[in-house]
């Protein structure tokens, strides 16, 4: 996904949780927590906001949007 | 080979009763074409909500965890999204045709209704593969 980017592997890595541990945690199925780990598939806020406070950390620290370059208002 | 969630997997099984319904009843309807009836079509239907509940009950005992999440509703709205666009272009082709059989005569006019229902059974079939396949494809693609 161009500029949305996110650590959950990461996080999900510290905390020695599998996918289908985050994926019951927070209500998707563990096929959506690949693709959000692969960067195919942007959650919706309210799901990111459920990773976020599984992982009891901020929103940013999850996702991270790198706006594309060249394009200004 | 990927992991398959039960909404895919259920795709799968909705595929594989369309194909298995469809592609007979298109090879019958081109062979036999001068014998086409209403209860033809009644029994493709039939055959298929059949073929759907066994593979749907078989898939649904066989499958652990039978979640519905949001990526799933997404995709299955870009399928309804792709299955309407495949009506409207379909349909338009369809009627197109029947249009211009009718006008060179191919057509005996009395006959007109039973090709229409024809036109639109086979529109219907084409829109709901469409609509399957692009589900699955949804499926293994950036969103």
């Amino acid at each position: 996904m161009p500029g949305l980017s996110n650590t959950l592997r990461d996080l999900r890595a510290t905390r020695s949780m599998t996918q289908q541990e985050l994926a019951d945690a927070i209500g998707v199925t563990r096929q959506t927590v690949i693709a959000i780990e692969l960067d195919k598939y942007s959650p919706s806020l309210e799901t990111a906001f459920r990773i976020a406070h599984v992982f009891n950390v901020p929103l940013e620290q999850v996702f991270q949007y790198d706006p594309p370059s060249g394009k200004r208002k | 080979m990927p992991s398959l969630s039960y909404q895919e997997k259920s795709l799968y099984g909705e595929l594989v009763a369309d194909l298995a319904v469809f592609l007979p009843y298109f090879v019958y309807m081109h062979l036999h074409h001068a014998t086409l009836t209403v209860s033809i079509i009644a029994a493709a239907i039939t055959i298929l909500i059949a073929i759907q509940i066994v593979l749907q009950i078989v898939i649904a005992a066989f499958t652990r965890n039978r979640l519905k999440d949001e990526r799933d509703r997404l995709i299955r709205l870009r399928g309804y999204r792709a299955g309407y666009f495949t009506i409207v272009g379909v349909m338009l082709f369809g009627m197109g045709a029947l249009w211009v059989h009718t006008t060179l005569g191919q057509i005996n006019p009395s006959h007109l209704a039973l090709h229409f229902l024809t036109v639109f059974f086979a529109v219907l079939m084409i829109a709901e593969i469409v609509k399957t396949i692009a589900q699955l494809v949804a499926y293994r693609r950036p969103l």
